[in-house]
């Protein structure tokens, strides 16, 4: 009796448990939400509905119309060609770089001596920890088109070419795709690395006992259980190319003309180049959707029941 | 034929598998893929380590303003075998003090020679720009051109900026997305399913594809080419990542530690800020750090929103040296570059730890 007139003493002394609730809630999540709804929620807004006015440099709306659709689906000569290049830059580095390349570091890392295989991974993620800005100078000062540039010292005294290169003109798409990839390769490489390492070690002794090499140990103890990461680096990254234009602005301005520009740069370079904030919206509103899409197929690889557990304490 | 062979050979055959002999023969088999994985390894390294070590070089050693690579062949010259020589070392010495012994030798000898072929040739005179707020100006005279039509603000003014913009968005991410992971991790609230949907469809969201409206928005609120805008911008687009990686961390506490808590008399409020919070330690370094390193690298947005030059962060001081100077001086243009770049290769070292921890967790969800 005495505890529970102690107990209801206690809770006087407490706010109304709803009152409370509210008050968590306000605490707790408002300032996320607040912030989330505003610069996510209200820019993909604003980006619809400018993408149906004619907003251009003078940053006013004079009328609302369809005509940047018509001009995405009809009068842009330049679009195929600029969405021919995204894929080619987007496949070319993820097939190359981003997959293969980040499973043979990942793949040769792991079968060395350890301090050694941190060594090799500590400067693949070298590029990934420069700042982008100091990342693209390196590569402009590597292929500067004089014989100072560090690519052409190498040619012409090593493999004696007389001419110096200027990779520039000569093979931009490669250079953004190879540029790129050197980024990209070190995340793969993480990724990879940590789920080699969850391999239980007993199955590869059983595998050499019953007369596996290395490459029938890479093939079916390996390679299947990478699975998972595999497709995980895939979507992600296939995402994050097919967005990001960083690297290539810093890197070639989307040049020589539009040789470099891939669609999220053509979007950037309309908007901000041409000063067409109309059409520029209109054009990111597909890579918006398209965003999305992938986002929501990611839903797919995540352990969905997990994440929603119920809480186990109901105490406000 | 080689079974003919056998079965007519009338010398008596060794009766026991000579182990010995597969056994060297296994040994040197890993051996050679051994040195075929290292020699990979490094000629797929070098292209890396190159340009970072030519950076380095010029940034102390630059004088006319060329870009030497004299330095830089003659230091990878002590450099390449020093560090085979120290690998050799580890490999043949048969215990530690043989290891020490050797090493110690090596890194004498790499000193020495070092201080020979490159030392003469190492200065401060390329930071300049540290002292020197135009020091664009004194560089430019220094070759007779007069070019460029940058104005640089002081250096200090973009580091101020950088570091500002970095750390109110640290800690505004830290604190917010905190408060917010911990209610979703922990609180049954109508909605919570399909809050912590969007919270997982947004973390992959790309931010780039929304600089434009984005910019339309800033001008039409009058935060266009202001730093609290983009610390706003900056804190925003990093929090569901935030948040998500934040749950990962509260979900691993243990209920029964916050039971207790609560059965001693606490609030709820109370158990979060003081018996919670300090398990999740690990996790809030992580998301800082992190947090800390994409405010100071930041480019795009800074570059996009940020035009007055007062406003000028790090990168964009880093981007407009390079594009004004860098004609002119190749050694202040790297002495810029290694002072940008340190700070974030620090950052990063002390935190691997934890960046791990988060990138694997990032992974699993």
């Amino acid at each position: 009796m005495a505890a529970t007139n102690e107990l209801t003493i206690e809770r006087r002394g407490h706010t109304r448990p709803a009152a409370r609730r509210r008050a968590n809630f306000v605490i707790f999540l408002c300032p996320a939400i607040v912030l989330t709804v505003l610069f996510f929620v209200i820019p993909v807004v604003i980006d619809i509905a400018v993408s149906f006015t004619d907003l251009s440099r003078s940053l006013r709306i004079t009328k609302f119309t369809t005509e940047q659709y018509q001009r995405i689906f009809q009068g842009d000569r330049r679009l195929p060609e600029v969405i021919g290049l995204t894929f080619i830059y987007v496949f070319g580095t993820l097939a190359i770089f981003n997959v293969t390349f980040g499973l043979v570091l990942a793949l040769t890392t792991t079968s060395i001596n350890k301090i050694a295989g941190g060594f090799f991974r500590g400067v693949w993620l070298l590029p990934r920890m420069s700042p982008s800005v100091l990342y693209i100078l390196l590569w402009l000062w590597a292929i500067n088109p004089s014989e100072v540039g560090l690519l052409n010292q190498v040619l012409m005294r090593v493999l004696g070419l007389n001419k110096p290169l200027d990779l520039m003109t000569a093979a931009p798409i490669a250079l953004i795709v190879i540029s790129n990839g050197f980024i990209g390769a070190s995340l793969g490489m993480i990724i990879f690395t940590a789920a080699i390492r969850g391999i239980p070690e007993h199955l590869f002794h059983a595998a050499a006992v019953d007369g596996a090499g290395t490459v029938a140990q890479i093939r079916f103890i390996t390679l299947p259980a990478l699975r998972w990461p595999i497709s995980f680096v895939t979507i992600y990254q296939t995402l994050s190319l097919l967005v990001s234009f960083e690297y290539i602005l810093l890197l070639t301005k989307g040049g020589p003309f539009y040789d470099t520009t891939v669609y999220a740069l053509y979007v950037y370079r309309r908007a901000f180049e041409s000063g067409q904030y109309g059409y520029g919206a209109a054009l990111a509103f597909f890579l918006i959707a398209i965003g999305v899409a992938v986002a929501l197929l990611g839903w797919r690889f995540f352990d969905m029941e997990r994440l929603l557990q119920r809480p186990r304490i109901e105490v406000q | 034929m080689a079974r003919q062979a056998a079965l007519t050979d009338f010398h008596p055959r060794p009766t026991a598998v000579d182990w010995d002999r597969m056994a060297a023969r296994a040994r040197s088999m890993r051996r050679a893929e051994a040195v075929a994985l290292y020699a990979f390894l490094i000629a797929v390294s070098l292209p890396i380590i190159l340009p970072y070590f030519w950076l380095v070089t010029i940034a102390f050693s630059a004088k006319a303003g060329v870009a030497e690579t004299m330095v830089l062949w003659r230091s990878m010259l002590v450099l390449v075998p020093g560090v085979i020589a120290f690998w050799l070392a580890a490999m043949v010495a048969r215990n530690r003090r043989e290891a020490w012994l050797g090493m110690g030798a090596i890194a004498l000898t790499a000193a020495i020679a070092f201080g020979l072929l490159v030392g003469p040739d190492l200065h401060l005179r390329n930071f300049i720009f540290l002292v020197e707020p135009d020091f664009a100006s004194v560089v430019r005279s220094r070759v007779g051109a007069v070019r460029g039509a940058v104005q640089f603000p002081n250096v200090w003014h973009a580091f101020a900026n950088s570091l500002l913009i970095a750390g109110a968005q640290t800690v505004s991410v830290v604190t917010v997305a905190s408060l917010a992971a911990y209610y979703v991790s922990r609180w049954q609230f109508p909605g919570r399913a399909g809050m912590l949907r969007s919270l997982l469809v947004l973390h992959a969201f790309p931010v780039l594809t929304l600089v434009v409206p984005m910019f339309l928005m800033l001008y039409w609120i009058g935060l266009l080419d202001t730093l609290f805008g983009v610390i706003l911008v900056l804190v925003a687009f990093e929090l569901p990542f935030a948040i998500f990686i934040m749950k990962g961390f509260f979900d691993a506490v243990p209920w029964d530690i916050e039971m207790s808590a609560l059965t001693d008399g606490a609030s709820r409020r109370q158990s979060f800020l003081r018996v919670v919070l300090p398990q999740v330690r690990n996790g809030l370094l992580a998301i800082a750090v992190f947090t800390f390193i994409r405010g100071w690298e930041e480019y795009i947005f800074v570059f996009t929103f940020l035009i007055r030059n007062t406003n000028w962060t790090m990168s964009l001081y880093m981007y407009y040296v390079r594009d004004d100077v860098m004609g002119v001086d190749y050694g202040v243009v790297s002495a810029v570059g290694v002072f940008y770049l340190v700070p974030s290769l620090i950052l990063y070292l002390a935190a691997q730890r934890y960046l791990m921890q988060m990138s694997i967790g990032g992974v699993k969800g």
